[in-house]
């Protein structure tokens, strides 16, 4: 009888309630709230929905030794981690995302490409403000980078940079893209007239298959000369986007598109999710990481919107851009492009700002990117 | 064309940047041991005086061909020789040549020694063109070596500049250490509000966009020169540029709506844009795949009388 006991009391001492502490249950909580988020108002549920469980299953009251922890050598969840980790994951999403990327309206006006750099001094911007709030240069170069609104890329430069802040890192860029809808149309109508945004734009002109195989190409040896360090990003976007536009290989297309990007999506969700462990996620540095990441979205769509009303200024009465689509100069395809649209026909019911908004959007994906490999190549 | 022309001469610019980035000159004399009584052997077992080269560049840099020289009145002394791979100097590496006097030793064994050398002089492979020259120094212990303070940074014209008597001799490796935090932390020291970093990369963004827009704003227009010319010969006339701005993208969206209702389960079009193929679908007729013997019958009801 007392073995039983003894055992009984061994395998409580196993249990999630006998390791329990007040983090975990907050931990838990977000990761619910994340759920709901996504189920509820359908904000990014590809990612939340993993990532809100991932949360879950990395905050379940354990006792180091068990070797099931995300951050326990050898476990399941760890080998799946080391894609996040080794950063080899991101590349493999950006793939995805080229086969699955329309760089048409782009292409037919490469001058919406501008938009995209402008809107990446919210990388910047949200770099001075780490620096100023006491993070070292690398940890700045990672928090930074949530304001490219990219979450791939933040997770593989916050994997070099600061690997320690990546939880958070990643949480913030993830939600703040979700919240996209919800941060960018009160500064879009703030810095803008009434006039700017009924601005009605050029339709884009018809794009050639050529040109759209040729951009892949240009597009990637152009930008990798410049940014070497970007190469696993850029180089693997473009080849996707080549994979798409080639016309020959939609097999491989339709694969990095579809089944390869959703199941590294529910690896990259899930194990990002179980990364934030309440002992490495509840600190006073996520508070500043969150507080940051909300400033650099801010600055991004400031400077979208501002660099637009500027650009404006040297372009012909007809050619002019509405600045309604300068918050998409941020890389949350197509969310960011969406809210163009929204608020734009909410202005002139029959100006669809869609198509035009997407350039900058993709535009952004590019710029996020160079912008990563220059603080990589700078702080790592 | 103008726009071309702009790109084509930032092009030819960068060329020109690494281009000289990658060339000999970006090699420097980078530290020297003149007394080596207890210090790194040679491959033949045997303690010598030896100088180190260092690859400042962000290129392969090949020093065949290049000179070592302790007389100024005979910079040709020593010719590196070709042919070997090892003369190719990866990106921010570094080469040992061994001043044993003894060049029959191989390519890294130069034919002077230290002992009574008043300077090291490194030159092109024209035989004229000094790229780097240092004073060597017979004040010094034995074992101790003198160097660049940091790998590749100082004067090249002898007047030492940049060098030190180093703590250790690193032999084929960074005079000073280089850890994983120092490259943030020197960042930070240099530009603590983040400024200078921001409007460099901020640059390099715009840099790289502003050079894809000049690319494909030249194919566009030429592809949009070379559409016009396909139409005007196939209608015979000219076609006028406004004529495509005219275009309202209601009927876009139109025959894109069109063609993806007819397209709609994938299989009609085997190219992405613009060509529309419709295949003929051959019915074999066979009463295993007929429909009609699969069907029941209607029942019909008979009414007994």
């Amino acid at each position: 009888m007392g073995h039983i006991i003894e055992n009984l009391r061994q395998f409580w001492q196993f249990t999630g309630f006998a390791n329990f502490e007040w983090g975990y249950l907050i931990m838990i909580a977000i990761g619910c709230l994340f759920i709901f988020l996504a189920i509820k108002y359908e904000w990014e549920p590809m990612l939340l929905v993993p990532i809100g469980f991932g949360i879950l299953i990395g905050n379940i009251p354990l006792f180091a030794g068990l070797n099931v922890g995300v951050y326990e050598e050898g476990s399941v969840l760890n080998i799946l981690y080391q894609g996040v980790q080794r950063g080899f994951y991101p590349p493999l999403i950006f793939l995805g995302i080229g086969a699955m990327t329309d760089f048409s309206s782009l292409i037919a006006n490469p001058k919406l490409l501008l938009i995209g750099a402008a809107a990446q001094f919210g990388i910047f911007g949200a770099y001075a403000i780490s620096l100023a709030l006491g993070f070292d240069a690398a940890q700045a170069g990672a928090i930074g980078i949530i304001g490219g609104a990219d979450g791939p890329t933040a997770i593989f430069l916050s994997s070099r940079l600061a690997p320690t802040l990546m939880g958070a890192i990643a949480v913030s860029a993830y939600s703040y893209m979700a919240l996209v809808p919800v941060i960018q149309p009160p500064i879009m109508r703030l810095l803008t007239t009434k006039k700017e945004r009924l601005i009605r734009m050029k339709p884009p002109r018809p794009v050639s298959p050529t040109e759209k195989k040729l951009f892949p190409i240009i597009g990637f040896l152009l930008t990798a000369f410049i940014v070497p360090s970007g190469i696993p990003l850029l180089g693997m976007l473009f080849f996707g986007n080549l994979l798409k536009e080639s016309g020959v290989t939609k097999r491989l297309a339709n694969t990095a598109s579809g089944p390869l990007v959703d199941i590294v999506t529910i690896l990259i969700g899930v194990t990002v999710g179980a990364s934030t462990q309440a002992s490495q996620f509840l600190r006073w540095e996520s508070v500043k990481i969150f507080i940051i990441g909300a400033l650099s979205f801010v600055i991004a769509t400031f400077a979208g919107v501002l660099f637009v009303k500027f650009f404006n200024l040297f372009l012909k009465e007809g050619n002019k851009i509405n600045p309604l689509i300068g918050n998409s100069g941020v890389s949350a395809v197509p969310d960011a492009a969406r809210v163009s649209n929204n608020v734009g026909l909410e202005y002139d019911p029959k100006n669809y700002l869609l198509m035009h908004a997407m350039g900058p959007n993709v535009a952004g994906v590019i710029g996020s990117a160079v912008a990563a490999g220059m603080l990589l190549g700078f702080l790592g | 064309m103008k726009h071309l022309k702009l790109f084509l001469a930032a092009v030819c610019l960068a060329l020109c940047f690494t281009a000289g980035a990658q060339s000999q000159d970006a090699m420097r004399l980078n530290e020297y041991l003149v007394v080596n009584t207890d210090d790194f052997q040679d491959d033949f077992g045997q303690q010598n005086a030896w100088i180190e080269l260092f690859n400042s560049s962000y290129g392969t840099v090949d020093i065949a061909g290049c000179f070592l020289s302790d007389d100024p009145a005979n910079l040709k002394k020593y010719a590196i020789p070709g042919g070997d791979i090892q003369t190719k100097i990866k990106p921010r590496q570094h080469v040992l040549f061994w001043a044993d006097n003894q060049p029959y030793r191989g390519t890294f064994h130069v034919s002077f020694d230290l002992s009574d050398a008043d300077e090291i002089i490194f030159t092109k492979g024209d035989g004229k063109t000094i790229i780097d020259r240092i004073k060597v120094r017979h004040d010094l212990p034995e074992n101790v070596s003198f160097g660049r303070a940091m790998d590749g940074i100082g004067s090249v014209d002898g007047a030492g500049e940049g060098w030190a008597v180093m703590e250790r001799t690193s032999p084929s490796t960074n005079n000073t250490l280089v850890d994983k935090a120092a490259k943030p932390d020197r960042m930070k020291a240099l530009d603590p509000y983040g400024w200078i970093l921001a409007l460099t990369a901020m640059s390099v963004v715009f840099l790289a966009l502003i050079l894809l827009y000049f690319i494909f704003k030249a194919i566009g227009n030429a592809n949009i020169r070379a559409g016009k010319k396909r139409a005007a010969a196939v209608a015979g006339t000219d076609v006028k540029e406004s004529q495509y701005g005219e275009i309202p993208g209601e009927v876009y969206a139109a025959i894109a709506t069109a063609m993806h209702l007819y397209l709609q389960d994938d299989e009609g079009h085997d190219e992405e844009s613009f060509v529309v193929t419709l295949h003929h679908t051959d019915r074999t007729y066979s009463p295993w795949s007929s429909k009609i013997y699969t069907l029941r019958e209607t029942p019909v009801v008979n009414k007994r009388r």
